[in-house]
């Protein structure tokens, strides 16, 4: 436990000394609003980082971002402490809700064209180049590069680019079997070369 | 039932990054329920994904900021759960309906019939009061049909709670990458309530709304978004 705490609170960026998604949360289930408006200044960056990420599009990533940030407090009385970190509670809700709105049936025209112009290398190539100074980017820079090419590309695929592992399967030309265990080999090594405690 | 078990435990990574289809999330979840290593594996691919979550950061234009906390201030939060009330059972009624309950059971002894573990048993009761629950509802009905290979299919509805249990019993195996998928079929056709997997697992199904009969088919892996085969079986919920 005390090792998952240091782990939280190194992976809230940029507030490294001020307190944490996991200090915070608990007050906002509680309906305190200015716990919230903190909560806002750790989380929305890496939240809205991700949602631009996989939406690429500015003005659906707004609008997706103040869903999600609002859906935070909203059912912040539902988080779970036991179930793992505040930080990936909203991340996962995140990530959820920007590929719901990739999924949906709007977005569904522009997807086909999409993957074929896609470069299965790039994802990892734009990390590399959006990864700068902070310790914890270059640390999943360097762990990435751990991982074989397949590997890296099912989970990059998946994680970045909202694709289903079926998508993830026809664009590297595999099996559906093959992508599943690549996508849990590659996140198991990630997990281990982070020391990620869950 | 091994295989499926071994299977499901792969889509932990799948899962973490959110690349399964909602019916295979969703049958992938009611495995999560009683299989507590896949559940440690998940939190913990789970909060590896944050990480890559966090390495693209880059802030919201600022004038959101306002916005969102605004709209907070008029948003009313969920109430948190809270533990069960004890319920009044309706014993009168019971019989078809304690039948359900031992073909339940049944079902989960069958599922579990691999793993002996003294935490998976732990989970299996804390998952089976979700569907004691749903027997003891008032309005519980019991309906049920026979399908391929003297297979049979039992459904509990109660339409108060909007939720429905489907259980079945000596269905073949489905062919291989192949599942099978339960349907609830109202005036507008077909919803997906779900993959049976494995194919004796309970399943509860919720918002009933309008259905009128509940239908099995074969779909590939994964499932399918509409039907692609025919109904193997069929129950008239009406």
């Amino acid at each position: 436990m005390p090792n998952r705490e240091r782990s939280l609170s190194s992976a809230d960026v940029g507030h490294p000394a001020g307190p944490t998604a996991d200090d915070l949360l608990p007050l906002v289930a509680r309906g305190d609003e200015h716990a919230f408006e903190r909560l806002y200044d750790v989380v929305s960056g890496s939240v809205f980082g991700l949602i631009r990420r996989v939406l690429r599009d500015q003005a659906q990533s707004e609008e997706v971002f103040q869903e999600v940030m609002l859906e935070v407090w909203r059912t912040a009385t539902r988080f779970d402490p036991g179930r793992g970190s505040a930080n990936t509670w909203i991340m996962t809700l995140t990530h959820r809700r920007a590929v719901d709105r990739v999924r949906s049936a709007q977005a569904a025209s522009h997807r086909e064209e999409h993957a074929a112009r896609l470069d299965p290398a790039r994802p990892f190539d734009e990390v590399s180049e959006q990864v700068s100074g902070r310790f914890e980017q270059r640390q999943v820079r360097r762990c990435l590069s751990f991982l074989t090419d397949l590997q890296r590309e099912s989970v990059l695929l998946a994680y970045y680019q909202g694709y289903s592992y079926p998508e993830v399967a026809s664009l590297l030309g595999l099996p559906l079997g093959t992508v599943k265990t690549r996508m849990r080999d590659g996140l198991i090594r990630l997990r281990d070369c982070m020391g990620v405690t869950g | 039932m091994r295989t499926t078990s071994v299977d499901l435990h792969t889509l932990t990574g799948a899962y973490a990054v959110n690349a399964l289809s909602d019916t295979e999330r969703t049958a992938f979840e009611t495995h999560l329920a009683r299989c507590e290593s896949c559940a440690t594996e998940v939190a913990e691919l789970a909060a590896t994904a944050t990480r890559l979550g966090a390495a693209v950061d880059f802030p919201p234009p600022p004038h959101l900021r306002a916005r969102v906390l605004a709209a907070a201030a008029e948003t009313r939060q969920l109430s948190p759960h809270t533990p069960r009330l004890p319920r009044t059972r309706g014993w009168g009624r019971a019989g078809g309906l304690l039948a359900a309950a031992c073909l339940v059971a049944v079902a989960f002894v069958a599922v579990q019939g691999t793993q002996s573990d003294r935490d998976q048993l732990a989970q299996l009761s804390s998952q089976y009061s979700r569907f004691s629950d749903l027997l003891s509802t008032p309005d519980a009905r019991l309906v049920s049909a026979s399908g391929p290979n003297g297979s049979t299919a039992t459904a509990v509805v109660s339409v108060s709670r909007n939720e429905l249990l489907f259980v079945s019993k000596d269905m073949p195996a489905p062919p291989a990458d192949h599942v099978y998928q339960l349907w609830l079929i109202d005036a507008d056709g077909p919803h997906s309530a779900g993959l049976l997997a494995p194919p004796s697992a309970p399943l509860v199904a919720t918002g009933l709304s309008n259905a009128r009969k509940v239908a099995i088919t074969v779909e590939p892996q994964g499932g399918s978004q509409v039907p692609t085969g025919d109904a193997l079986m069929e129950i008239a919920l009406a």
